[in-house]
């Protein structure tokens, strides 16, 4: 069953590849976190920021990481011509940066930035180029390429870095307009808190 | 043994001590005994003893969360509520094993679905592992009382969900009998946050009834409060190292030591055997860690022509268990709303305008999950220093799961789905009845392929006669170590294919029994 692992890359990769996907969850409190507070202090990036180096609020990201997780973003999410709040009016890679990278442990990091690299330089062998040099068509193929692969490390980099994008644009609250979720309700729809339950009656059950 | 006054249990909220509350750099406590974990197995034990007038102390390492801080937002539930702020994983990193890690435990987070142990694994586990002692007969009695104290009851009419409404017909269409949940909640609010907490205190988890319940009972409740060794001396329990850590820095802030004769470890599958491991405590067999199962759940997701607006309503509200037993497939089918960060990546749609287009319609979509009984072939330890989870899903039992998402999917179809997305890493989808064979006989067992979440980790220290096979005896001390004892999924010796939340209240008030018929009277005070 299990198919070999692939050992072209470096261990602390593989183990930031498998914190990726296991972060659905957590990411949601540091995403939800910083979210709030990226959106306070920083801003909104304005339209264009995408194509600065290194944007303000940018802590932990090299400026070629940055470029593929902002690559990225464009690619997974063209919003043009939905109802979806457009990526550049959300602080995706604020988020990213300042509720997941800077929280990670610094071999998991290093890991992460491998493969951040290994993934920019791998359409080189199909297309002859970087990830971030890639056109919209190309660069969405390679994702969907890399995502059905039989090597276990490219399949993990294309779901996983998704999902990392994909989280810190979802876990802003003013993204659910569009999709018709209301969040929230208890406080909203008044239901009172039922506290704590009375002592139980004495016990029924007998030891055997 | 020391006659406590019964004080009253306050309408809200639970007194405890927290980090910040802790002055000193060292602690040292005496009591009769000494309970690590405050979940399901970890409460229910503490009030069981407390109320026969022991003096209790219970061990959290998780923060004290009342209900009136829960959001209703999973972003801050998981980091404030779940064990690695919801980070847990298997070592392959492609399950995410969820589990509770506050004041309450995994109670606070569940949703509420309670199934009686079934006969069938009572049977078993006497024919293969000496638990004769745990009939149905002995058990329907502790299956009543935790009923009764939990509010267990099926949903009434109006508990369910627009989804699982939809899935209901679907199961009709197909002539599939529907169970209806029974869930351990009081006048829900169908609020669908249950897996956040329950913010009005509807769902009775254990942070609003056995706890509040021990405190009443003179049981003193530590959070923040990891233990850290098992005492033991002369093959005898003495009680509990821990730390106390101040949940906003990470920082040690105390020492804290127990001094007990009855220790009871509570602290869930995961927990329970590696702290045993770091003591080296009661593994004569070997086995302390090993036959770990999870239960991996897949969730298919389908999208409708129509909005449904699955966001609301009971968490869960039907469930299917005609295949459930291992002869009849040995998957269960549930159905659960779900909310947009948690639809963003459930599936694949392709990258792109494909991805858009699918987020676009998430009102239009509703999920439900198989779940599969699976062999106890994962293992929990110390790797480096840190815990490691090593599970990869068994073949066999991934040819269960293929089956479950097979009627999952006709269900699905029945009930009116365009088309069925599966979780897996690449873009599948099943436009038709006509390609569910197809397309899931195709599916290869692979690491990092699909989208696996787990929420019931089990089976670590497993409860039987023999001391050669197992950890802990058929009344829940462990074989090798005098009054200590286990109190949570640990225990079980198979994974039971059900939701195992009321196995795991019923063993604990069992097993509490049997600590107090064991120590009648107690005098550490």
């Amino acid at each position: 069953m299990p198919e070999p692992t692939s050992t072209s890359l470096h261990p602390h990769t593989l183990q930031a590849l498998a914190q990726i996907q296991r972060m659905d969850r957590r990411a949601f409190l540091r995403f939800g976190l910083a979210a709030a507070g990226v959106a306070a202090g920083a801003g909104l990036l304005a339209p264009g920021a995408a194509q600065a180096a290194l944007p303000e609020g940018i802590k932990v990201m090299s400026a070629g990481e940055h470029a593929v997780f902002q690559r990225l973003l464009a690619v997974m999410l063209p919003t043009d011509g939905s109802a979806l709040v457009p990526a550049a009016q959300i602080p995706v890679m604020q988020t990213l940066d300042a509720a997941l990278l800077a929280t990670m442990e610094p071999h998991i990091l290093q890991g992460l930035k491998g493969g951040v690299r290994y993934f920019d330089d791998g359409p080189q062998a199909r297309y002859g180029k970087r990830f971030t040099a890639l056109g919209d068509a190309e660069a969405a193929r390679f994702c969907d390429e890399w995502a059905d692969s039989p090597e276990l490390p490219q399949r993990a980099l294309a779901m996983g870095l998704k999902k990392l994008v994909g989280l810190a644009y979802w876990a802003h609250p003013p993204t659910w307009a569009p999709l018709g979720y209301d969040g929230p309700v208890t406080r909203k729809w008044g239901l009172q808190s039922l506290g704590n339950a009375p002592l139980p009656q004495v016990s029924q059950a007998q030891p055997q | 043994m020391t006659q406590k006054k019964i004080a009253i249990v306050p309408p809200h909220g639970l007194k405890l001590t927290q980090a910040a509350d802790i002055k000193q750099r060292k602690l040292h406590l005496k009591a009769d005994a000494v309970i690590v974990g405050s979940g399901a197995g970890g409460a229910i034990a503490a009030y069981e003893l407390a109320a026969k007038g022991k003096s209790v102390v219970v061990l959290e390492a998780g923060p004290y969360v009342p209900s009136e801080k829960f959001t209703e937002m999973m972003a801050i539930a998981m980091g404030t509520l779940y064990q690695d702020h919801g980070g847990q994983s298997n070592a392959d990193g492609d399950i995410s094993i969820l589990q509770g890690a506050c004041v309450g435990g995994s109670t606070v987070v569940n949703a509420a679905l309670c199934f009686r142990t079934p006969d069938y694994y009572l049977k078993l586990w006497a024919q293969e592992f000496g638990l004769s002692n745990l009939s149905p007969a002995v058990m329907a009695p502790y299956f009543d009382k935790v009923e009764a104290n939990l509010k267990i009851r099926q949903n009434g009419p109006h508990e369910t969900s627009i989804g699982a409404e939809m899935i209901n017909a679907g199961l009709q269409k197909l002539g599939i009998p529907a169970g209806v949940a029974r869930r351990n909640v009081k006048d829900c609010g169908l609020t669908g946050f249950c897996f956040a907490g329950c913010v009005s205190d509807r769902k009775q988890s254990m942070l609003v009834t056995y706890l509040p319940w021990a405190a009443a009972h003179g049981a003193r409740i530590y959070a923040d409060t990891r233990a850290t060794r098992v005492l033991a001396e002369g093959g005898v329990a003495r009680g509990i190292e821990a730390e106390v850590v101040d949940p906003a820095s990470g920082r040690k802030k105390a020492d804290l030591r127990v001094d007990a004769p009855i220790v009871v470890l509570a602290a869930g599958p995961v927990q329970t055997p590696l702290l045993l491991q770091k003591s080296q405590l009661a593994n004569s067999s070997g086995q302390v860690g090993k036959n770990f199962a999870c239960h991996p759940t897949l969730s298919l997701t389908a999208e409708f022509d129509d909005k449904v607006d699955d966001f609301h309503g009971a968490a869960h509200s039907l469930y299917v268990d005609k295949y459930t037993l291992p002869e009849e497939g040995g998957y269960l089918l549930l159905n659960a709303v779900q909310d947009p960060v948690e639809a963003s990546f459930q599936v694949e749609p392709g990258t792109g305008k494909p991805y858009v287009s699918y987020m676009s319609r998430y009102r239009n979509t509703l999920r439900l999950i198989t779940l599969i009984h699976d062999k106890n072939v994962g293992e929990v330890s110390w790797k480096d220093g840190a815990k490691h989870i090593r599970y990869t899903v068994d073949d066999a039992d991934f040819e269960a799961m293929k089956a479950g998402l097979k009627t999952n999917a006709r269900v699905l179809f029945a009930a009116g789905a365009r088309r069925v997305h599966l979780p897996s890493s690449q873009a599948l989808v099943m436009e038709s009845p006509a390609d569910i064979d197809r397309v899931i006989d195709g599916l290869k067992n692979q690491p990092a392929r699909y989208r696996y979440t787990s929420f019931h980790p089990q089976g670590t220290c497993r409860m039987g006669a023999d001391p050669a096979k197992t950890v802990v005896n058929p009344h829940g001390e462990t074989h090798d170590v005098r009054n200590l004892y286990i109190a949570d999924a640990s225990l079980l010796p198979t994974s039971i294919g059900y939701n195992p939340s009321e196995t795991v209240y019923a063993l604990a008030s069992y097993i509490a029994d049997h600590i107090n018929a064991a120590h009648p009277a107690a005098a550490q005070g």
